[in-house]
Formats: structure tokens, sequence, C-alpha cells
């Protein structure tokens, strides 16, 4: 979004702030970056029972290119790591990320395994870590409702930094 | 589902002593699978001749996949074949030692073998002569070492030891 620069002070006008952060919370197109059996929960999760849609969350992005929310579910091997790195870069800011379940939060079973990697927060920074193994869908709901309470008080200039643009003569 | 023409492992070891002499050195019933333990130097030549014998017909090669022994018995190959016409199963059992770890590639004959033995390389650092592509399977490519080696470091547990019992020392406290 343009509003994310110095030279404009939109974002910083409270009502304003406050419009954008509503909307950024309640609009969270989703990806789903399934590796293992928590990716099963996820689905579980945006099913009937417990529906994340009532949350805002819609899980039908088409792509990362399409998405806010990235929620990595299951175990990250090393060598899938740049995958998600990838997925990660192409989703367009601002982009939150939840890590999902023991594994993707810290290795968790496969603590000492050769191939896994220890957290994902070591590839991609993390807003909301879910523990459980695997959590049950509540638990994502849970963490859906703590991230729009993060994005809610959210000031935009700050998360990026002041963004300096050429300016225009 | 039985076959009548499904050799038992009795019949398995006959006609495989008959046809290699000493070079079968053991034939053991597992649950009804005969496993046939060869020598390194005629492991090709079995697996050729359980797959094209009429009797035998192993046309299907289910896994091929290794065991680390230890420091003194090194490691063991096992290539597990089945007969779709004859149903039964036969495991080709190889020694390989450890410091000289290099056995003839049975992808000619299987082509399951092939990723099957490119993965047993790399997991257990076994030379496949013969292979037709010996590159690293499953492993990114900057990978160092073997990690189904029982001596594989794994860097995780040199900054924290394992908190539960070890295999073997179980029942030293009780």
């Amino acid at each position: 979004m343009g509003l994310i620069t110095e030279r404009t002070p939109i974002p910083q006008i409270q009502p304003v702030k406050f419009i954008l952060n509503w909307g950024r919370r309640y609009s969270l197109w989703v990806m789903n970056f399934g590796l293992a059996c928590c990716a099963i929960e996820f689905i579980a999760a945006s099913t009937a029972k417990n529906d994340f849609i009532r949350l805002g969350v819609i899980p039908t992005a088409h792509g990362p290119r399409q998405a806010d929310l990235l929620v990595v579910a299951g175990t990250l091997t090393d060598k899938m790591a740049p995958a998600l790195k990838r997925v990660y870069e192409q989703m367009p800011d601002p982009k939150y990320v939840i890590s999902f379940g023991s594994c993707s939060n810290c290795g968790g079973p496969y603590w000492d395994s050769y191939s896994v990697t220890k957290g994902v927060d070591q590839i991609v920074p993390i807003d909301v870590y879910v523990p459980g193994c695997p959590p049950r869908p509540e638990a994502l709901l849970h963490g859906i409702l703590e991230l729009q309470r993060k994005i809610k008080d959210e000031d935009i200039q700050e998360k990026f930094g002041a963004v300096t643009q050429p300016a225009v003569s | 589902m039985p076959s009548p023409s499904q050799l038992s492992p009795d019949d398995v070891a006959s006609r495989l002593r008959a046809r290699f002499g000493d070079d079968v050195s053991d034939v053991a019933d597992q649950h009804g699978h005969a496993v046939a333990t060869v020598t390194r130097e005629r492991y090709h030549d079995v697996c050729r001749f359980v797959r094209d014998e009429p009797e035998f017909a192993c046309d299907y090669a289910d896994f091929t996949s290794a065991v680390d022994l230890g420091e003194e018995r090194g490691f063991e190959v096992l290539t597990h074949l089945f007969s779709t016409a004859h149903h039964h199963n036969v495991r080709v059992r190889v020694a390989v030692p450890r410091d000289d770890a290099v056995l003839a590639s049975v992808s000619d004959l299987w082509a399951t073998c092939d990723w099957h033995e490119r993965e047993t390389a790399e997991m257990f650092g076994i030379r496949f002569e013969g292979h037709p592509m010996p590159v690293k399977l499953l492993l990114s490519e900057p990978f160092e070492g073997h990690p189904m080696r029982k001596d594989f470091s794994l860097m995780t547990r040199e900054a924290k030891p394992w908190p539960g019992a070890v295999e073997g020392e179980e029942d030293e406290e009780a």
C-alpha cells in the first residue's frame, strides 16, 4: 500500500489507522503451508464446526501472492526451508505468519533429527506461535484471535520503519 | 493368498543351494519369507537368478535397504523381492564390511532399486557399483555425513543429551 510512506500522514490519523487495522484483521487471506498432520487440523479449523471464516480468515487464496497470512503447519525440513522462504517472500506486505504446532515452533518430537529445521522462526519471522502436537482447531482459532489483537494495535509505519521515497517534483 | 506354485522357504533354500552352493550361506524362514544370506561377490548373480528362473519369477522388487550392525559386523544390505505370479517373498541379505562399503547395483534388474539404492547410499555411505546415477536422492546437496550410520553424531544431542533411557542401558538400574 502506498500509505506506508514518510510523506503521507494518513495512517497516523487515529480514526484512519483504526479503520485500516480493522480492515486488515478481518480480511486475512490465508495460505496453508501444510507439511504434516497439523495441516489436517488447519483444514478442520476451516470447516463448519470450527469455521475460522467467521473470524474473517479466508482459506481460498490462490497462492502466496494473494495471501496476507501464512500458516506453517507441520514439520519443516532443511530441504524444504528454501521453499518456505520463497513463499514468504512472494507474499505482499503487510504479511503475518502463524507457526502452528510443535514441529514448526521448535522441531517438536524431531528435536534431535538430522533433517528437521528446529524452529521455523529461523527462516521467517513469526507473529503467533500455537503450541500442541498437533494443536486442536480451537487452538488455531485462539492463535488467530491473538494475531487479530496484535494487528489491532499495529502501527504500520513503525513496523516498516520510515520508508523514504524519492521526492516527486 | 497362497498360490499352488508358491515356493516355501525350504524350497528356496534347496534351489539356491543347488545353484550357488556355499555362496548361499544360510536361508532362514522369517514369517514365511525366505531370507537368503549370500556372499557379496554373488549378490548380483543371485538376484538375477531369482528374477529370471521361472520357478522363482521374482518380478517385483519391494525395497533395498541396509542395517548398521556396529563397528565390527559392518552393514547388512537387504533386498526384498516378491513374485506376482507365485506370491512368494524372497529377501536377499548380504554383509558389507564397513571399511570397504561397496556392493554391486541391481538397478539394472529392477528399476525400483534405482532410487532405493540411492537412498541407501546416502544414508549409510555404501557405494553401489554400476548404478546409473549415483547422486543423493533425499538429502540436500550440501549435507555431510551418512545419518543412518550409528556413529553419525546428531548436533542437537551434542548440546543436549537424550533425556530418556538409552537402548541397552535400561536394565542396568533394575
